[in-house]
């Protein structure tokens, strides 16, 4: 058998996986292990050759791109390396905070199981089975959520449920799509296979009124495995539909169907914004703020025309980032103080000054504030959809208002100083927090700052993978 | 197999109307059972016997996982007590109209579904795909547990594999749905199990 490049990518972290298992009890070795396989991956993926042929002193690997695999081929091809590349990288990231305490011991080998089975997804031919390998992505997540509680039960069902359904949808509209490229554009059956097309997604991306259990798997799971799966599952299935766009010509020049993406996107913001603004639960304001997220998302896509898909690519490391502060600050917090109510928090700021202050950073950065990592890609999105529509801009602003009005709302709770704290702070040590936990802030911080301030130079390599999609560079 | 298309689709009807109405977990995992026997008869119409087959024994598979992790949960939690989940008359009857109104609905709508969507495809696949997953989206959207849920996801890719088996034959789509039922399947069993565990820590 030859070496071929999902050998690497899938089965590879598939095979670290299974002996993560085995060594559950041990675990340093499983923690070095995943984190050791995510990163070398990633590493692998940024720094492989183009012709595909690795030469360690005298030894050459030829690698090739396709595998069969029961008739059919998975082509991981170069081009699409830098989004490897990124979601390995990611996966190493969250696995080095995997030994908080808290987070599922299944975590280390379920995230590579997800992570390689979502690669799987965007090599398969014909892409369309990827709709299957996203649903395998998901019936692996079901061990890292909660299952202690029986609250956290109706969530996990309806996360199940509402990404079981997306998968025929998709299906079946791919199936359509081959036959309606012929079709004259009137034809009733190519709306009704955009709209079940449109439907899949809409399940798969959260999209409003789908997105109930998002909050709910945020509110009852660990904040590292919340943040991973909010992170890893849009972010591929984004990336998933843009063949559709690239493979069928009468989707790609649909001006209607860009303007219902907009709205759609539009929506989301103002919808996920306004929630998150008034939210009391931190791990609940999350989830919503992913929808928002997921929406700004949706926003660039429908502005493809005018150089969404770019911006859309970037907002991806950014916010991947930024959702890692987010998730690894509220982690810490949980650990520290018991609840994520807003009132049981305050006064903590002066308490955990670092955590306090990576918290505000990440919702602020994942919001857009200036100099941050997001701002420069939302700044430019924002602005593309003022010129395209005010009411579009206007509500776009409004919703992504949202994040900061919670983010000021929790910056004011964390400092407004509490009864107890008069009588403890004298006696105490000056914060709790120990280095290993504020050390990783600070080096995400300096991250994101540095992102906010040189976004061509960090994350324009990303858009490389636009080159895997030939008709929409 | 055409001779047995009418005959499964009414096996199908029968079996999918009892997961709907009925919640003692055996008649479910039974009615489970004869709706993928159904389905394979359905899906031999446009597969080769012998890829047909995998979806009645990986269907049985994933009946028999989910089915004995329930029994183990229950006679752990109550072991000399009635087996079946609480019902009462009124909900019977309530969910045996909202099944009707799903055979209904399919009768109506299939012919043209038929006509517009899937020419080349038989009614009768269309109808019997059709009826498992109104009824399983109907069962989804009535209860939450674990269960009767797992068992309607379960039934709703059912219906949904044996209308793609008429538009596609692949063989890595159909390990790729082994995968995905048995995953499901699993899962379920794994819930059942937990809710096990919580209900026999309250007990204790």
């Amino acid at each position: 058998m030859s070496l071929s490049t999902p050998l690497i990518w899938v089965l590879l972290p598939i095979v670290v996986a299974v002996v993560c298992v085995f060594l559950s009890k041990q675990q340093a070795l499983s923690f070095i292990l995943a984190a050791a396989t995510a990163f070398g991956l990633a590493l692998l993926a940024a720094f492989f050759p183009e012709d595909l042929t690795l030469s360690i002193g005298p030894l050459n690997l030829a690698f090739e791109e396709g595998l069969m695999v029961l008739g059919r081929q998975i082509t991981l091809v170069y081009e699409i390396f830098p989004f490897i590349a990124f979601i390995f990288g990611m996966t190493g990231l969250w696995l080095l905070t995997s030994s908080i305490p808290g987070v599922p011991t299944t975590f280390r080998p379920v995230s590579l199981v997800i992570t390689a089975s979502l690669t799987a997804a965007l090599s398969v031919q014909p892409f369309l089975y990827a709709a299957l390998l996203i649903m395998t992505a998901v019936l692996a997540s079901i061990p890292i959520l909660n299952t202690d509680k029986k609250e956290s039960f109706r969530g996990i069902f309806r996360y199940l449920s509402f990404m079981t359904l997306a998968m025929p949808f998709v299906l079946i509209a791919g199936w359509l799509l081959t036959g309606v490229v012929s079709l004259p554009p009137e034809s009733p059956l190519v709306g009704q296979t955009i709209v079940l097309l449109g439907l899949g997604f809409a399940l798969w991306l959260a999209v409003f009124p789908f997105h109930s259990w998002v909050t709910m798997i945020s509110e009852h799971n660990h904040p590292t495995v919340v943040s991973f799966l909010l992170f890893i599952l849009p972010t591929t299935v984004l990336v998933f539909g843009l063949n559709f766009f690239d493979r069928y010509a009468f989707l790609r020049t649909s001006e209607e169907i860009f303007t219902v993406i907009r709205l759609i996107g539009t929506v989301m913001i103002v919808f996920g914004g306004i929630w998150t603004a008034v939210q009391d639960e931190l791990k609940r304001a999350f989830g919503f703020s992913t929808l928002v997220e997921n929406g700004f998302s949706l926003l660039a896509l429908g502005l493809s025309a005018e150089g969404g898909l770019s911006w859309m690519l970037m907002l991806f490391p950014a916010r991947a980032l930024g959702y890692w502060l987010w998730g690894y600050t509220l982690a810490q917090f949980e650990n520290h103080c018991g609840s994520l109510e807003m009132d049981a928090l305050q006064g903590y700021g002066r308490k955990f000054p670092f955590l306090s202050t990576g918290l505000i950073l990440a919702q602020l950065s994942v919001a857009g504030l200036p100099i941050l990592a997001s701002f420069p890609v939302k700044i430019a999105l924002l602005s593309q959809a003022f010129s395209i529509g005010q009411g579009l801009g206007v509500w776009s602003f409004i919703g992504s208002f949202g994040l900061f009005m919670f983010s000021i709302r929790l910056l004011l709770k964390l400092t407004t100083p509490n009864d107890q704290d008069s009588i403890d702070l004298p006696r105490t040590r000056l914060t709790p927090e120990k280095r290993s936990e504020y050390v990783p802030i600070v080096l995400m911080v300096l991250v994101l700052l540095i992102i906010g301030m040189f976004p061509d130079s960090v994350l324009s390599g990303i858009t490389d993978v636009l080159s895997a999609f030939s008709q929409l560079q | 197999m055409e001779a047995f298309s009418i005959p499964a689709f009414v096996l199908i009807v029968m079996a999918s109307m009892m997961i709907l109405i009925f919640r003692d977990w055996r008649l479910t995992a039974i009615a489970l059972a004869v709706q993928y026997l159904g389905a394979f008869v359905l899906v031999s119409l446009s597969w080769p016997l012998g890829m047909a087959v995998v979806k009645l024994i990986v269907g049985w598979m994933a009946t028999a996982a989910v089915a004995f992790s329930w029994q183990a949960t229950d006679a752990r939690n109550q072991p000399s007590t009635d087996t079946s989940i609480t019902d009462s008359t009124s909900s019977l009857i309530f969910r045996g109209a909202a099944g009707l109104l799903i055979v209904l609905l399919n009768f109506a709508l299939t012919p043209s579904l038929q006509t517009n969507v899937f020419p080349q495809v038989d009614l009768v696949i269309i109808q019997g795909g059709v009826m498992i997953m109104g009824m399983a989206l109907m069962q989804l959207g009535i209860n939450s547990d674990p269960y009767l849920v797992i068992i309607s996801l379960l039934s709703f890719l059912l219906g949904f594999e044996i209308i793609h088996a008429a538009l596609e034959v692949s063989t890595l789509l159909t390990g790729l749905f082994v995968l995905v039922n048995l995953g499901l399947a699993l899962v379920g069993a794994y819930f059942i199990s937990k809710l096990g565990e919580g209900e026999s820590q309250i007990e204790s």
